[in-house]
């Protein structure tokens, strides 16, 4: 791995925005347009885990498939190591595409039910084309031994595995050409509550070993604990608070986050925290409220929040820490 | 430890599926008799033919079927032109036994011969003396030879007919789900102007203007039907390609950086393909009735190539005769009830509610 600047960030988001044209009419009119990502800002150093959390449509999903380049973002601008993915045509995407890889949601979706599981670690090779016959047969090998599938795991289908083991069978394609950074898109979501602790340690495992970095994407805040060092929560296309792991946990500050944090199940029912229960449901992003997005369920609005859009600001006393919230909320 | 990837075996899905096939006894007997009809009309012309399978002459061995023309002087006859077998066993019979014989094939008949040559053009009722187990047609032609060179043809007519209209309807419909968009757009729409163009007036029009020299052979038959069959097709592949293109594996893929060509033939397709399977009985009994429908209506293949059609419409025209069209309306109808009950089966084999890849 070339060295890194310790200062200087693996991958760099700038102000991107995924709209995608609501289509109309006879001849496809984009007539408005749906804002899942709406002006995203964020810095991943190497070997650090983000972890980003939001309800479901707030576009956290969206935003890991840009990075990606799943979907090309309508502005903004993607640096990985310097290099704007987001400007990049495909063709010269293509060899920095094996330094980003992404760990699908649903192992059963993202496996092709046609191919053996050889077949399927072999494919990055092929397409990048990598090694001869007999070197990608052992890289394949190598790699099943390193997500702890055996050996034979490669002349099976992928419908012959538990789901525990597909996501392993996912983890290791998205490994096969040792990328830097993963985008992992609710990784464990799709699995029983039994398994996901082995392929989250799996993933733990991987990062410590291999110096990977993570994108980690969930909806739940327990899970992301697990692994984060920074968590960014995401509402309506943005972020509205990013700290250390632990703060975010011991001191939230935006409303929403506080919401989030008091539906986690806790072991000791009638503990201290009270539950925040949200009024309303997420707004649609196609026609996303004027101001603060979280006004319309905050408990604390106010005409301000209704007008004027919060920046995403440092935290006063708390350094690493910022929050877009007009308010320094006690 | 070095251990070979399989070079090739069914994906045990596939097993799974052809064993409940098996299991499926109505469909699975109509596929043996169906493919046991067709190897035997392949090797029809060991069956049912006027030349002989094997003549034993002045020493030598004579093995006709697949050869060239014997003329009548190679057998000692005193004309230049084929050799009429069953004649040339009448002679042997009157020589002297065992030193020339010929086994004829257990219809000595051929599709297109005048077998009374010389007398007068009626239908002949089936007779086992001579060997016309389902008589003759009009023209003195023997009908049971005309039913299996007639199968013939359809089969091949229905073989060309899916590979034509599958290849253009999944390369377009392919198209069109994948790239979506404009493209889409306007070839659905160039679709539906065409698929309203009235099939029937084409023809009649073709074939009224397709210079008599070439004739209304098979070739340009195919290319018409085909020409407004394709579409179909088009639209399921059109939503299946849609569908699969949205799911995480072609995703997956295209994070590794795979290309459109890969991304197409080897994720959507063989996804896609296996669905396909289960319309092509239904094609092939259609495109049977198509072609039997043209060549009823007389815009089919010219005579006196033998077709179902034809003897259906000879038939109807000779009711005082009825074998002839009871032979053509048994064989047509037995068909399209094989293909029928094989076609059930195999939709109810590849039903994926009963069998999910994704349990």
């Amino acid at each position: 791995m070339p060295p890194i600047a310790a200062n200087s960030p693996l991958l760099e988001l700038q102000d991107v925005h995924m709209h995608f044209p609501v289509r109309e009419g006879v001849f496809l009119r984009a007539a408005r347009s749906c804002k899942a990502v709406d002006g995203v800002s964020l810095s991943l150093r190497a070997g650090e885990t983000l972890g980003l959390v939001g309800e479901s449509g707030c576009g956290k999903s969206t935003l890991g498939k840009c990075i990606v380049r799943l979907h090309q973002p309508t502005s903004g601008k993607i640096l990985f190591e310097g290099t704007n993915l987001a400007a990049l045509k495909p063709r010269a995407l293509k060899p920095h595409r094996r330094h980003l890889q992404m760990v699908f949601q649903d192992p059963v979706e993202s496996l092709n039910s046609r191919h053996t599981v050889g077949e399927i670690l072999t494919e990055p090779f092929e397409i990048h084309g990598v090694g001869d016959a007999a070197s990608r047969r052992a890289s394949v090998l190598a790699l099943l031994e390193k997500v702890g599938l055996p050996a034979v795991a490669a002349e099976r289908y992928p419908f012959e595995f538990s789901g525990g083991q597909r996501q392993r069978i996912g983890i290791a394609r998205a490994l096969a050409l040792n990328p830097r950074l993963l985008v992992c898109d609710e990784p464990v979501s799709a699995l029983d509550v039994s398994i996901q602790s082995q392929v989250l340690n799996l993933l733990l495992d991987l990062q410590r070993e291999l110096g990977l970095t993570y994108l980690f994407i969930a909806h739940n805040l327990a899970v992301v604990k697990h692994v984060s060092d920074r968590i960014a929560i995401m509402y309506l296309g943005r972020i509205v608070e990013l700290a250390d792991a632990d703060e975010i946990y011991e001191q939230p500050l935006h409303p929403y986050t506080r919401a989030l944090l008091s539906a986690i199940p806790r072991p000791n029912p009638g503990g201290r925290r009270e539950r925040i229960v949200l009024q309303g449901d997420v707004p649609s992003p196609i026609n996303p409220p004027s101001g603060c997005p979280f006004h319309p369920r905050c408990p604390h609005a106010t005409d301000r929040c209704r007008a004027e859009l919060p920046a995403l600001r440092p935290a006063p006393k708390l350094s690493g820490h910022t929050v877009a919230c007009h308010y320094d909320l006690p | 430890m070095t251990r070979r990837f399989p070079f090739f075996r069914f994906n045990p899905q596939t097993q799974k599926k052809l064993q409940r096939f098996r299991s499926i006894r109505r469909g699975y007997v109509s596929f043996l008799i169906l493919a046991t009809g067709v190897v035997l009309s392949i090797a029809g012309e060991l069956l049912v033919n006027s030349r002989a399978l094997v003549v034993r002459y002045d020493g030598h061995w004579y093995f006709p079927t697949y050869g060239r023309i014997h003329t009548g002087k190679e057998f000692g006859l005193d004309y230049a032109y084929e050799v009429n077998y069953r004649d040339l066993r009448a002679r042997f019979a009157q020589e002297p036994a065992g030193r020339n014989w010929l086994l004829l094939p257990p219809v000595p008949y051929n599709p297109i011969e005048n077998c009374y040559a010389g007398e007068t053009f009626r239908p002949r009722p089936p007779e086992w003396g001579t060997k016309h187990f389902l008589g003759t047609d009009q023209i003195n032609r023997d009908i049971l030879a005309r039913l299996v060179y007639g199968f013939r043809n359809a089969l091949v007519f229905a073989t060309a007919f899916i590979l034509l209209t599958y290849l253009v309807g999944i390369t377009i419909g392919c198209l069109m789900g994948y790239f979506g968009g404009w493209f889409d757009l306007l070839v659905q729409r160039l679709i539906e102007i065409w698929s309203n163009i009235p099939f029937l007036f084409v023809v009649i029009i073709v074939a009224s203007i397709v210079p008599p020299g070439i004739g209304m052979n098979l070739g340009v038959l195919l290319f018409i039907v085909v020409l407004f069959s394709w579409t179909g097709m088009t639209y399921y592949m059109r939503s299946a390609t849609y569908r699969e293109k949205a799911r995480d594996y072609v995703h997956a893929a295209q994070v590794l950086g795979a290309g459109t060509t890969r991304i197409i033939f080897k994720h959507i397709l063989p996804n896609v393909l296996s669905t396909i399977v289960t319309f092509i009985p239904f094609t092939i009994a259609s495109s049977i009735s198509a072609l039997t429908a043209l060549d009823f209506l007389g815009f089919g293949l010219p005579p006196p190539t033998p077709s179902w059609g034809e003897l259906l419409r000879q038939g109807t025209s000779n009711l005082q005769s009825p074998w002839i069209v009871a032979s053509a309306f048994s064989a047509l109808v037995l068909v399209l009830v094989l293909v029928t009950f094989i076609g059930e089966a195999i939709r109810e084999a590849f039903d994926p509610k009963k069998f999910t890849t994704y349990q």
